[in-house]
């Protein structure tokens, strides 16, 4: 397996706060990764660090072998980085088909294109490609509502449909199952699994729900205080004394 | 997801399909059609002088409340200003507070064109436009850096730096505070006078050439509009306005859609400010340049309805009535500021989508009678 991100020392100061601690994180092609961490180890900076929304203090990010610490968001979704947010991120005025159509535009157009007197029709490849996302998170049928109107499960399901949309190599998922009801939870893991053996996507999971990150995950790292603590297969980790000690702060069991 | 009723696969099933479409299906498969858009526009202009002018006066309604004709002409020039202005405004969620400026810019270009290379109403609108694009190009570039609060602060600074760059160091070539004097407006096409009468066509309906090319103007600004609406522009813009992290998170420059979408408005804001001009004969600087223009504009355009193709236009023709007629009525003329603010504020209060929202909301209401789904 070869890998297609690579931070290299990576370190990330907010005042005195060491945010991010010379991390060394390897995700490999087609696998999935788990980051698992107390609150506030530093994993959504990890997160914005990777898909450029913050500056690393120090150290570099190869994604598919090249430095992506000089590009801005737009370029690193481009180059082939999706995300999906925690919240339910999507276009809430417009309609579920019009939502996939903007990811599918971005993909097929790239990040800007000077075409405003062509119809949308003219773009049959963006028509499909939209078609087939919603058909993947199972949506297909709901296109021609205002995306607001969906229940929350379905808007969050769009919101991963906007980020598969963009065809990503690396999907980065934060908490794809936060106040997601039992039911909505498993039809969410069911995807993320359906995902990755059907798409070959890599994924880069944030998660709190143990349950979810031990059944899904091919390796898992765990964040403390900024810097990785422990990594390995889901086995290794959950026998972890230092994963124990992170998590339960040291309380005798 | 769960068996329940109304589940999507239960909505799927096909059902008893009535054969006949209804009027309501016909319309709709018609009304979304760039011709049709048009052809209703074109119906639009043509008949917009006799319904406000000629019939009022033929029913007898007295002449000092009713429209003329250069005031209907007017109000077309500033629906494309508005038209324009509801592309960044109303589609990229953008609140500028210095479109004074393009449509300023555009009105002088034009102006000191025609006086000294020619008067051509083509050329001075081309000559407008393109300096309004250009300018608006400059300004986008630096104040898109800042969202919200700081965009529309630092559009009105430029706007007003603007203004007093043309008001005291280019007073030699702009005429300063008079305005500027010297415009000439030459023949169309090098052989008809604007403000001469149209032949074949009585002057119940068109009076002049000026209402035929500031016409033509106005149903190219809504061709240009709606093919922009309708490109992918229309759904990237809408996106930038509801959720701009999104739209960078698809991979979007967001940036340079916004800088596209804000070229476009100043190009619309050039065409008006450039048949102002050719219209007036004229430029005065407090009707082009000076900061007050820039909230005509927003109050034009939220009156009509933002986000919406026509909307601005009608918000276009209330603003003029009330500024143009009801401040030349005795004693209440006087406080026809005033009585814009009540319009304004009722119009916010009782359509809260401007008066294109009504229309809308109107027509969803006849749909449903003839037979519509939704």
């Amino acid at each position: 397996m070869s890998a297609i991100l690579e931070t290299d020392d990576l370190v990330k100061e907010f005042g005195g706060l060491t945010a991010t601690d010379h991390v060394n994180l390897t995700i490999n092609e087609g696998e999935l990764l788990s980051l698992i961490g107390p609150n506030g180890a530093g994993k959504s900076t990890l997160i914005n660090l990777i898909t450029r929304m913050l500056e690393e203090t120090e150290g570099d990010i190869r994604f598919e072998g090249e430095s992506i610490t000089s590009l801005t968001p737009h370029e690193v979704v481009q180059r082939g980085i999706g995300k999906s947010f925690q919240t339910a991120s999507i276009f809430p005025e417009l309609s579920v088909k019009e939502n996939a159509d903007i990811a599918a535009f971005a993909a097929e157009h790239g990040s800007f294109k000077f075409n405003f007197l062509t119809h949308r029709d003219s773009y049959p490849e963006v028509e499909q490609r939209t078609l087939d996302t919603l058909e993947a998170v199972g949506l297909r049928d709901q296109k021609d509502i205002d995306a607001g109107e969906l229940p929350y499960g379905d808007k969050r399901r769009l919101e991963i449909g906007i980020a598969l949309a963009s065809e990503p190599s690396l999907l980065l998922m934060d908490e794809p199952t936060a106040g997601m009801s039992p039911e909505e939870t498993e039809a969410t893991v069911d995807l993320i699994e359906e995902l990755q053996e059907e798409m070959n996507l890599t994924i880069l999971l944030v998660e709190h729900d143990m349950e979810i990150v031990f059944s899904v995950s091919d390796r898992i790292s765990v964040l403390n205080r900024g810097s990785i603590i422990a990594e390995g297969t889901p086995d290794e980790v959950q026998g972890d004394p230092a994963v124990q000690e992170a998590y339960l702060g040291g309380v005798e069991l | 997801m769960s068996d329940e009723v109304g589940t999507p696969e239960a909505e799927a099933e096909p059902e008893t399909i009535d054969e006949s479409p209804s009027l309501y299906e016909r319309w709709q498969a018609i009304q979304g059609d760039e011709k049709t858009v048009a052809a209703i526009t074109i119906l639009g202009v043509a008949l917009a002088p006799f319904l406000l002018v000629t019939l009022p006066e033929m029913l007898g309604f007295p002449r000092s409340y009713s429209w003329y004709h250069s005031l209907v002409t007017l109000t077309l020039i500033w629906g494309i200003f508005a038209l324009g202005y509801d592309l960044i405004l109303g589609f990229t969620g953008l609140l500028s507070f210095g479109h004074a400026m393009f449509w300023g810019v555009a009105a002088y270009s034009a102006g000191i064109f025609s006086a000294n290379v020619t008067g051509s109403p083509i050329a001075m609108v081309l000559v407008g436009t393109l300096m309004a694009v250009l300018l608006a190009w400059l300004i986008g570039w630096i104040s898109l850096r800042r969202g919200g609060i700081y965009f529309a602060i630092l559009t009105l600074a430029f706007g007003q730096m603007i203004y007093y760059i043309f008001l005291s160091p280019l007073g030699n070539i702009t005429g300063g505070e008079n305005g500027f004097n010297g415009v000439e407006v030459g023949k169309l096409l090098g052989m008809v006078e604007l403000g001469g009468a149209v032949p074949f066509v009585p002057p119940m309906f068109v009076d002049s050439w000026m209402y035929v090319f500031v016409g033509a103007a106005m149903v190219a600004a809504v061709v240009v509009g709606y093919r922009i609406l309708n490109s992918p522009y229309g759904i990237v813009l809408r996106a930038i306005r509801e959720n701009e992290q999104r739209a960078e998170f698809v991979g979007l420059d967001v940036w340079r859609y916004k800088l596209m979408s804000f070229i476009l408005s100043g190009a619309f804001a050039g065409v008006a400010g450039s048949l102002y001009v050719i219209q007036r004969s004229y430029v005065p600087i407090e009707n082009t340049l000076y900061w007050t223009v820039s909230g005509d504009i927003v109050v034009i355009t939220v009156l009509g309805g933002v986000g919406s193709l026509f909307g601005p236009v009608f918000g276009a023709g209330l603003y003029m009535y009330v500024a143009n007629i009801v401040s030349g009525i005795p004693v209440i003329g006087d406080f026809w500021h005033m009585i814009l603010g009540i319009v304004f504020i009722g119009i916010i209060v009782l359509m809260p989508n401007g008066i294109w929202g009504r229309v809308d909301w109107v027509r969803d209401r006849v749909a449903d009678a003839l037979g519509g789904d939704n």
